[in-house]
């Protein structure tokens, strides 16, 4: 019984990464865009250096923190675009009858994107910091942030497609994107390690799943090591949990209220 | 001749801001986030910048006009010319054919046809941004209003040409969206981070140079001599976006479109 239910949701997962491999042409826009974005870190981190670190740590294991973080983000599909536009249109109406779970689906397909984007621009954040700074960080951090950066990014496509869910009260989502994508910026220190930012920024990130999503992970880079691995998988473990109930909480409340019209 | 494209375009963004404001809920949260998500991306610099007063000579108040020049300028561009970034989907899709039909100029019609509520969110925080750089006098304010319209034609035109890809490469339109973030994103930090070729790319081919950089060395020091050359440097790339436009449309393909159009 689970294993048929799993194999539909893996059919939904392979589709979803077949036709990621087709149609390359935004996953070769992200590896360039990620491509700039490191060189520039790479040239401001230089700058920094010539006006005195603010942190223990030495420009180059910077851009590889920075490398870690962004291969976590952007390997996270937006599929809350996809579901906006889904439930704008009134075709998510004719996904509710299916006998499969819509939430699970999508998040499956979403799965199915990560599985391919993952890869390609973990490549290119290695090849490039490597190019920009000439130095690889020992590779037991890497092979502790490259499972829990993948999983880091499961649980942040998760988190889009609650955000997704809740154009059915909004129509919109994008401001919630917004507001979501900075809070991670700056409490999941995407850019700055969060020791650079005032104590009150990190005593609030500690609240919030985003350090545990960006900055743990990646700080193995670093060697600061935030949060031991075991600890790490815990944290991730809960907010995992955490964003699965919210939404289905979600899901549950909107299906509830939807209104159909028509035929 | 350009005073009818004038009169079209300033028609076609009124009635599209007013479309925009009447849906009165949604444009003041997409206002009021769109300028909360600029003041929370700058965080990074105010954090950065608490520890080191200085990169290679610029301070928290130069990166502040820069990034508020930007902010406006993009601001501007989404709400006067939103359509600009969906030109590629209307060139793949066949979509223009309903333009085409019409008495007026395609691109303005193309251009004018989706103002971009958050844009008057960039464009606020902008100009708060740059008031709060604390290095713009008053009676510097003409400067700041030319340079940001400058700014905002170099953008539209690089976007112009960006998504006119669309008419020889077909389906381009997150590479052609990569390439105009690219250009906003190497304009949002300081000049003296780049140099070698790079530099030269930043003033040609991606013009961050004079989307970003030029316009914040002109307002330190403002001069009529250097407005003058940023304008005329934003009426070529704007030309040049109209030839690649107009040479583009020549090779359009109809959708066979049958809509309403109003």
């Amino acid at each position: 019984m689970i294993a048929t239910q799993l194999a539909k949701y893996a059919a939904f997962s392979r589709i979803a990464a077949s036709q990621a491999r087709r149609e390359r042409n935004e996953l070769y826009g992200r590896m360039a865009f990620f491509a700039v974005i490191l060189g520039v870190f790479s040239s401001l981190w230089r700058a920094v250096e010539e006006a005195g670190m603010p942190v223990a740590a030495d420009p180059k294991s910077l851009v590889w923190y920075l490398a870690a973080t962004e291969w976590i983000l952007l390997s996270a599909p937006p599929i809350h675009i996809e579901i906006q536009e889904a439930i704008r249109r009134g075709d998510v109406v004719y996904r509710l009858g299916h006998p499969v779970s819509y939430v699970v689906a999508e998040l499956a397909a979403g799965l199915g994107l990560l599985a391919v984007r993952a890869p390609f621009l973990g490549l290119t954040a290695f090849f490039c910091a490597f190019a920009f700074t000439g130095w690889i960080p020992p590779l037991t951090a890497l092979f502790i942030v490259v499972p829990f950066g993948f999983a880091a990014s499961a649980v942040i496509t998760a988190l889009y497609l609650g955000i997704g869910l809740l154009a059915f009260w909004l129509q919109d989502v994008a401001p919630v994107y917004w507001v979501w994508q900075k809070l991670m910026f700056v409490l999941g220190g995407l850019m700055l390690p969060l020791e650079l930012y005032p104590a009150f920024v990190r005593r609030a990130a500690v609240f919030t799943p985003f350090p545990s999503l960006l900055a743990a992970p990646a700080s193995f880079v670093l060697g600061t090591n935030l949060v031991t691995p075991g600890a790490l998988a815990g944290r991730l473990a809960f907010w995992s949990g955490v964003t699965a109930c919210a939404v289905s909480w979600i899901f549950r409340r909107a299906a509830s209220t939807v209104t159909i019209n028509g035929g | 001749m350009v005073a009818e494209n004038l009169s079209f375009a300033r028609a076609l963004v009124t009635t599209n801001l007013k479309a925009a404001v009447a849906l009165r809920g949604a444009f003041v949260i997409q206002v009021v986030f769109m300028a909360l998500n600029n003041f929370t991306f700058f965080v990074f610099w105010w954090a950065l910048m608490g520890h080191v007063t200085t990169l290679r000579g610029w301070r928290i108040g130069d990166i502040q006009l820069l990034f508020g020049m930007v902010a406006a300028a993009f601001g501007l561009t989404v709400t006067v010319a939103g359509g600009v970034r969906r030109l590629g989907r209307f060139i793949e899709d066949g979509a223009l054919d309903t333009l085409l039909t019409q008495p007026k100029p395609v691109l303005v019609h193309a251009l004018g046809m989706h103002a971009q509520p958050s844009g008057a969110g960039d464009f606020i925080s902008g100009l708060i941004f740059i008031v709060w750089s604390g290095q713009i006098s008053w009676r510097a304010t003409p400067f700041v209003v030319a340079v940001i319209v400058a700014c905002t034609l170099i953008l539209i035109a690089c976007g112009v040409v960006f998504f006119s890809l669309a008419f020889w490469l077909g389906r381009v339109e997150s590479v052609a969206t990569q390439l105009w973030e690219l250009l906003v994103t190497f304009s949002l930090y300081p000049e003296p981070l780049f140099g070698g070729t790079l530099r030269l790319v930043l003033f040609t081919v991606l013009p961050a140079g004079f989307v970003g950089y030029l316009p914040v060395r002109i307002l330190h020091a403002p001069s009529l001599a250097n407005v003058a050359i940023l304008l005329l440097v934003a009426m070529a790339y704007l030309c040049l976006a109209v030839l690649v436009f107009d040479y583009g449309l020549r090779r359009y393909a109809s959708g066979s479109r049958f809509t309403t159009f109003g």
